[in-house]
């Protein structure tokens, strides 16, 4: 019925739906061990603290399937919160850690376009530097949060900068018919960016790419321009997330988004986004994020000690790391006559 | 004169019955080779003959299906490249890997450099222990100097004497005078021979013909796994070894030519500084043309190069009459020229996607509607079309195509070419790693095609396979395009076409 015919298939198909079976799973333990788990205020505020971490997903997935990373994504966040609280609030002299705006006192609606181009740019500069100056995506994209990060604690000078406009505010505090704006904006982007990496032309050269850069180049595709387009929806995505947090904490706080990103990766593997490339699809990333949020609301309501908190979240990303390992390991197994096979082509051309 | 023939005719190495499968392939069938004491022993074949599996087996890095291997008589169980090492086998290749940053000294003695009494490093006596031993070889060379400033012939002659000093009995040399001048061949040989003299014995693995004969006491010839024969290097000359090589003219295959009289695709003077010079070349439509040269001759750079996958260099290209300058495969597709590549693992195929999605690759330009949006029905019906016109053998159109046997990865590959309907096809070994049956699904889409007027430029080493398939045949060496033969001329002649890649000239017209 589910078209299985051999072990592959079986793996095939647990791989892609396994992480919906743990999501049940843990949905089951956590509803029956903790009072008032799957409560609605309760899945409301996991929605809403997953929501922030989805978008940063989206666009962490894309550049995972293309065989990339982006470690610079945190730093947009900051940098992004930091530019929109400086160019919307009135000039107030820092005092207690706390501080006003540049004084232009910028219209929501100039300082939403202004922020989200300057994710884009940063995703852009990213890509460009990857490909077109041939440099390694790890180190610059490492470099790049470095500098956003700082760019962020400039321009702030280390402070606060509470009383963003309602305006602003709405994507990621407002509500629609008792509904948080943020969730609905998610599952928005998710069913967009699901529906173009399945079923557009830009989707299938991205997995193409990743999977065999040098392949989707002899097909006819151009890796540079798909991977410099992954990175610019990567860093826009940033900006999106950035907005967002923005809008719910109501104030910019230079360090935003700080160690988001092993959890952003964490929830893309979870959701069967391999880290090797060219796999994985956006809504199985989607359950990574559910999951990831279910999991760190239950460790709060169980209260959990904070300091045991991050052993437990990464013994989580480890065990998705490894489950990644063994997947394409299997999988080079089954491939194997045709590594010995080309093993045997490199050494006759080698001998010859 | 008797006695020393006595001492020589000692078995060293004994392969007995060594067979090998990959799925689909047979790589080596009941091969029996045998090197004796203080002999040079040739083994030549074409690229896939099995060397590099019998080898490879012999260096311990393949495990033969069945089979033996002993070294004075004493059979070598458990292989591996350890025991074989053990054994004193011992394996150069063609590119010699040593420290090259460090000294020779340092390079003779790595792992076992001599100390002092404060336990560091006695450099008077790495240096001087080193010189020692080299002399003892007949090898003078400055030990303090290194690596890096030695020319290739010293340091193959360098990685020789180093695997002496294992203790080693039988060499391995892969293509050790591919990179050497006439000069350096002569110090490289003559040092050989004097090891030889000291009862080492040696394979030598060459495709030039000349020095085997040169060099060589006697001679193995491989072909399609098996061993075709072992003979007396005396005994035999350069034609009787092609014949050997190529075996008994047996065509497999033979069509009928389609060319017409347009043409469709021309090389003129095309050069790239060190990979080819002044090609010219012509197909007219649906004109199957082969191309063959030994590696280094320029075929594989011209191949991607006609692709867009390198530069192309000075001088001109014309599909259908048009100026044809590729920036990259794109614009290869879309002046209607396909390239089958070589490593279809490399750049042939997306392993990890679906046989869908890499036949539709080339053509999604024409799946996709509105916004972008690809047309799904589109996908699966071309995607059906051509796994039914191809004969490819898949559970279906969303299967991996990693999962799929190396020929009918090959026909995915083919399919993907195929959607883009080109005029001009160059195909680049498309028979490497298939098997038979495989084989002759892609001779026949080959002729379908060529029915259908394309053009086909087909690159390969497989001579007899050419010689079935195509209407004219060109061979390159260093660089150049040196021979033409033609089914019109009546002078496609395996022995005399693998003369010409050789470097040989051809005997019929000579």
């Amino acid at each position: 019925m589910l078209g299985i015919r051999n072990r592959h298939d079986l793996l095939e198909l647990g791989s892609r739906h396994f992480i919906w079976v743990v999501l049940v799973l843990t949905a089951v333990v956590f509803g029956s061990t903790i009072d008032k788990y799957l409560s609605v205020p309760n899945i409301t505020n996991i929605l809403i603290t997953g929501s922030v971490l989805g978008v940063l997903v989206i666009g962490q997935a894309l550049c995972l399937m293309a065989r990339k990373l982006d470690l610079s994504a945190e730093g947009t966040v900051s940098l992004v919160a930091v530019m929109a609280a400086w160019l919307m609030l009135p000039y107030r002299e820092q005092d207690f850690a706390q501080a006003g705006g540049l004084g232009v006192e910028l219209d929501p609606l100039i300082v939403i376009p202004i922020i989200l181009l300057l994710g884009a740019f940063v995703g852009f500069l990213n890509g460009f530097m990857i490909m077109k100056l041939n440099m390694n995506f790890f180190i610059v994209t490492l470099a790049m949060q470095l500098v956003l990060r700082g760019l962020a604690l400039a321009i702030s000078e280390g402070a606060i900068m509470p009383g963003t406009p309602a305006a602003f505010n709405w994507l990621g505090g407002g509500r629609v018919a008792g509904i948080p704006v943020s969730v609905i904006a998610t599952i928005g982007l998710y069913l967009v960016f699901g529906f173009v990496m399945s079923r557009m032309q830009f989707g299938r050269k991205v997995y193409a790419v990743g999977a065999n850069e040098d392949a989707a180049r002899a097909s006819g595709f151009s890796p540079a321009r798909t991977v410099i387009l992954v990175y610019t929806a990567s860093g826009f995505l940033a900006a999106m997330a950035g907005w967002m947090l923005l809008g719910r904490l109501e104030a910019s706080v230079p360090t935003l988004g700080v160690g988001m990103t092993l959890n952003v990766v964490a929830a893309a593997v979870i959701g069967g986004v391999s880290l090797k490339g060219g796999e994985g699809s956006i809504i199985g990333a989607f359950a990574g994020v559910l999951f990831l949020a279910m999991v760190n609301n239950a460790l709060n309501l169980m209260n959990v000690d904070p300091l045991w908190v991050n052993a437990v979240r990464g013994l989580i990303i480890l065990v998705a790391l490894i489950i990644d390992a063994q997947k394409s390991r299997y999988r080079g197994r089954a491939a194997a006559p045709d590594k010995a096979k080309r093993a045997e082509a490199n050494q006759s051309a080698a001998l010859s | 004169m008797a006695e020393a023939n006595l001492k020589t005719d000692e078995i060293l190495l004994d392969m007995r019955g060594i067979s090998k499968t990959y799925p689909g392939v047979q790589a080596l069938e009941d091969a029996d080779f045998s090197v004796r004491r203080g002999e040079i022993h040739g083994l030549v074949g074409k690229n896939g003959a099995g060397k590099s599996t019998l080898m490879g087996v012999l260096m311990g890095i393949r495990d033969a299906d069945s089979g033996s291997v002993a070294m004075d008589g004493q059979e070598l169980v458990d292989a591996s490249p350890q025991t074989m090492l053990d054994a004193g086998i011992s394996y150069v290749p063609q590119h010699i890997n040593l420290l090259n940053t460090l000294t020779v000294a340092e390079n003779i003695l790595v792992g076992n450099l001599p100390k002092n009494r404060f336990g560091l490093v006695d450099w008077k006596a790495v240096n001087e222990d080193s010189q020692a031993r080299l002399s003892r070889l007949g090898l003078e060379m400055d030990v303090r100097q290194p690596v890096e400033g030695l020319s290739v012939a010293e340091r193959t002659m360098l990685a020789i004497a180093k695997a002496l000093f294992a203790n080693a009995r039988l060499i391995i040399l892969d293509e050790p005078t591919a990179a050497l001048s006439r000069v350096e061949i002569d110090l490289l040989f003559s040092f050989v021979r004097a090891q030889q003299e000291q009862g080492v014995a040696f394979i030598y693995i060459s495709h030039h013909l000349e020095e085997v004969f040169e060099i060589c006491d006697r001679v193995t010839v491989m072909r399609d796994g098996r061993i075709v024969g072992t003979r007396e290097i005396s005994e035999i000359d350069v034609p009787i070894l092609i014949h050997m090589m190529v075996g008994g003219g047996v065509q497999e295959y033979e069509r009928e030519s389609a060319a017409g009289e347009q043409t469709v695709f021309e090389v003129r003077g095309l050069s790239r500084r060190g990979a080819y010079e002044h090609v010219d070349l012509s197909m007219n439509r649906g004109e199957v043309l082969g191309l063959s040269g030994l590696q280094g001759s320029g075929v594989d750079e011209l191949a991607q190069a006609l692709f867009g996958l390198d530069r192309l260099g000075v001088g001109e290209v014309l599909v259908d009459g048009e100026p044809y300058r590729p920036g990259s495969p794109k614009q290869a597709f879309e002046s209607g020229v396909a390239y089958l590549p070589q490593d279809r693992h490399r750049f042939g195929l997306v392993q990890l996607r679906s046989v869908r999605e890499n036949v539709t690759y080339s053509v999604l330009d024409r799946l996709v509607g509105r916004l972008g949006v690809l047309m799904r029905a589109g996908e699966q019906q071309i995607t059906e079309e051509y796994i039914d016109k191809l004969g490819i053998v898949t559970p279906g159109t969303e299967q991996r195509t990693l999962l799929l046997s190396g020929g009918n990865q090959q026909k995915v590959v083919f399919a993907k070419l195929a959607a883009t309907q080109p005029h001009v096809l160059i195909l680049h070994e498309p028979t490497q790693g298939v098997d038979v049956q495989a084989k002759v699904d892609i001779f026949n889409i080959i002729d379908d095609l060529s029915a259908q007027g394309v053009a086909i430029l087909i690159i390969s080493s497989e001579v007899r396979e050419l010689i079935g398939l195509c209407d004219r045949i060109l061979v390159m060496y260093e660089g150049r395009i040196t021979d033409e033969f033609s089914r019109a001329a009546k002078d496609m002649r395996p022995e005399d076409i693998l003369l010409a890649i050789e470097g040989g000239r051809n005997v019929g017209d000579s």
